[in-house]
């Protein structure tokens, strides 16, 4: 899902690449870039599920507006990931209602 | 508590250029962004602008916004990111919160340009994932370089949905369609021929009605609709995406001018709820000002005027700059302001339906409700030269305020005129010399550089081109008419860049004369490149 | 905006619609059904349907769905959106931790918000 060649945009000015943890694994992405940009890259679509309903929601506005891309980073809850760039070494897991777990 | 002659909140067009402009005349200059990069929305907006000169017409966007930087970075202005304003209160104060405080400003002016935000329609499954805005998809592609999803359903067909499709395309990514509620096409005519021409089908009076998916979504329903924009049940075409973007319309960020308290409208025409300005943008508190999209919906050009008079009239306020000179300033910004609201498009002019131009000619049925030129409807605008040998064809015909083309021209062929709304014409008397400039510089892409002598039987067609992989010569594929449609063979014969087009190059194919009237989109056939 | 809204007047009975569970407020998962209720129980603006709700309370304080909630009251009501108010814009008027907020003492002139 990584543009690798675009006839307008030269550079997107990335970091290097360097390691987070996505839910417990081990995973890349480009250190700078937006969490959301590099789950994107790897496929991921799901951010979180809500409080009352448990549905799926995902990257909506991409600009920080609607808070839709929330996920738990380094533990804390209610980051927008669309706007918080990506550190080596960061935890991302995904948001159940307000915080980290497994769904159930 | 930090002091600062004037705040302004948002480094986007409108913020940096009022901040630019308040440094130039001597004032000391603060500028908060809640992004972690500045420019707002403009380093998105990788097309050409429309305007004048003065305006920076047919420059991208994207560089724009790196001028403005770099303008900012000169004049020492403290540009601090990551830096939200959560309020404003009384005598100016400023409450900001960088990292995890907040910290207290105060100035004697503050200028509001926070922007605006997305529109969203509801639709059953709109909070699945891979459905967003598309200015979303925007900053995915264009920002973060990810693609937002393979398959795509544009939502919206105004300058946002259609601009935004060519850049999904830009991407790599397949448009199955752009769809409008409404009867006609919302945006410019020329950006919706920029991307019918390449095969997407553009439907008008459609809406969407469900996304479908389990854990996101797999594909979008859409049906059309009626008079009331009531769906009408059996018309419903269920089509195989992965993202369904949202561009119908952008709503003013305006909670701030709220929260501190100046008096507020709701006007429809402006976007939504948006404060009570004077002309140059002070709200009903003494020099607390707002520019750019959060005093109403507009685009980048006007916004970057608005900031320069909001700043221009504190810095008379605060002594820097004397009234004589003043009103120099605002006489020639408001001209220059007046000159990009025109047209069919202006402000003003939201919902209208025009039939004609202001020359009398009469609009493309084909261009509004299809989104491309018929052949029998281009025939009657006057950019049309039917004499042998080279020479350019502008498919340009409706008002909007642009005219790179009429100053690119080395050989002085294009008469736009001094209003810049006015459709090109060509004048006769002068002789093409194919340099195929405007075909590269013509921000809608709608000039074409037509050869009809190429070799017997044979011409050529000169169009814009900004995909990858660029075609080089010798490739063979199909010639696309105007809707998108193959109508023959087509041979790439030369491919043209050079740097006063950035980035866009002209490729000239052969395609039998007959042809030369219709073709206006290379395919590369499958396999080849 | 008027400055009198008939309360009086006795809405039509609350009808249900086969899109009522259409999500309206994304952060709060408020369903169109419930805003059309409140709208027949008496919330009359965008600041009563918020209240009783919560709809545009949530994380991102109504910034998609104040359009939407408007639509529906303006809908209901068959009274013009640009009466119905809007949500009143407060500090913080964008997402911040209250912990941060909370800390902020630093005021040479006491937090003071200009007459509305």
């Amino acid at each position: 899902m990584r543009i690798v060649a675009h006839p307008i945009i030269e550079d997107y000015q990335k970091g290097p690449l360097v390691q987070f943890l996505y839910n417990g694994e081990t995973v890349e992405g480009h250190a700078g870039e937006s969490i959301a940009a590099a789950l994107r890259a790897m496929g991921v679509r799901i951010h979180r599920y809500t409080t009352k309903q448990h549905k799926p929601r995902g990257v909506f506005c991409a600009i920080g507006r609607c808070t839709d891309c929330v996920m738990v980073v380094n533990g804390v809850s209610n980051v927008r990931t669309c706007i918080t760039p990506l550190e080596a070494g960061m935890t991302v897991q995904t948001q159940f209602g307000l915080k980290a777990g497994d769904g159930k | 508590m930090k002091r600062y002659e004037l705040i302004v909140i948002g480094a986007g067009p409108s913020g940096l250029s009022a901040a630019i402009e308040a440094a130039e005349a001597g004032m000391q200059v603060v500028v908060f962004d809640e992004n972690g990069r500045p420019g707002g929305q403009l380093f998105k907006q990788i097309h050409k602008f429309f305007g004048s000169k003065e305006h920076q017409a047919k420059v991208r966007g994207v560089r724009i916004g790196e001028n403005l930087l770099a303008k900012a970075k000169d004049l020492g202005i403290h540009v601090i990111l990551d830096a939200t304003v959560l309020g404003i209160y009384k005598n100016k104060e400023v409450s900001v919160l960088i990292e995890d405080e907040v910290q207290n400003y105060k100035a004697d002016a503050v200028i509001i340009a926070t922007g605006a935000a997305e529109n969203m329609i509801p639709f059953k499954g709109w909070d699945l994932p891979g459905v967003m805005g598309a200015g979303a998809a925007q900053t995915m592609m264009n920002i973060q370089g990810i693609r937002p999803g393979g398959k795509i359903l544009m939502v919206g067909s105004g300058n946002v949905g259609l601009v935004v499709s060519f850049q999904l395309l830009q991407a790599g990514c397949e448009v199955a369609a752009i769809i409008d509620a409404a009867p006609r096409v919302g945006g410019y005519g020329v950006h919706a021929s920029k991307v019918t021409r390449t095969g997407i089908p553009l439907y008008t009076s459609y809406t969407v009605i469900e996304a479908k998916g389990v854990d996101s979504v797999e594909s979008a329903v859409i049906a059309r609709v009626d008079e009331c924009f009531q769906p009408i049940p059996g018309t419903e075409i269920e089509l195989g995406v992965d993202t369904i973007c949202i561009a119908v319309g952008l709503s003013p960020m305006s909670q701030l001018a709220d929260n501190a308290g100046c008096q507020m409208e709701f006007a429809p025409g402006k976007g939504g709820n948006v404060p009570v300005l004077s002309e140059t943008g002070e709200t009903s508190i003494a020099n607390v000002y707002c520019a750019g999209d959060v005093a109403g919906i507009e685009e980048a050009s006007s916004a970057m005027i608005q900031g320069k008079i909001a700043a221009a009239a504190i810095a008379r306020d605060l002594g820097y700059i004397d009234d004589i000179e003043f009103a120099e300033k605002k006489t020639a910004y408001a001209e220059s302001l007046s000159k990009i609201r025109a047209g069919m498009f202006a402000p003003g002019n939201k919902g209208k339906v025009f039939e004609k131009t202001d020359e009398g000619f009469t609009i493309s049925d084909s261009l509004l409700t299809k989104g491309y030129l018929s052949e029998s409807e281009l025939s009657a605008f006057p950019a049309l030269d039917a004499s042998g040998g080279t020479h350019i064809v502008i498919e340009c015909t409706q008002n909007i305020p642009c005219d790179p083309c009429q100053d690119v021209c080395p050989a002085g062929c294009i008469i736009v005129g001094n209003t810049i709304t006015q459709i090109p014409k060509l004048d006769k008397d002068k002789k093409c010399s194919g340099c195929g400039l405007c075909v590269g510089v013509c921000s809608g892409q709608a000039i074409f550089l037509v050869n009809d002598q190429y070799e017997d039987g044979y011409g050529t067609v000169g169009l814009p081109y900004e995909f990858l992989p660029l075609p080089a010569k010798g490739d063979v594929g199909k010639a696309l008419d105007r809707s998108g449609a193959p109508v023959c063979d087509a041979t790439v014969v030369e491919v043209r860049t050079n740097k006063a087009m950035d980035k866009t190059a002209m490729l000239v194919m052969k395609v039998p004369v007959d042809q030369l009237s219709s073709a206006r989109f290379f395919k590369a056939a499958e396999g080849g490149n | 905006m008027s400055q009198i809204i008939v309360r009086t007047k006795t809405s039509e009975p609350f009808v249900p619609l086969p899109d009522d569970d259409l999500i309206i407020c994304r952060c709060e998962e408020i369903t169109k059904g419930e805003i059309r209720k409140a709208i027949h129980e008496g919330m009359r603006t965008l600041n009563e349907v918020k209240r009783y709700l919560r709809a545009g309370m949530g994380l991102c304080q109504g910034q998609t769905c104040q359009r939407l909630v408007l639509n529906i009251i303006s809908s209901e009501l068959k009274i013009p959106g640009g009466e119905l108010g809007r949500i009143t814009g407060r500090m913080p008027v964008r997402p911040a931790v209250m912990e941060a907020v909370g800390k902020s003492t630093e005021h040479s002139e006491g937090v003071e918000r200009y007459d509305r």
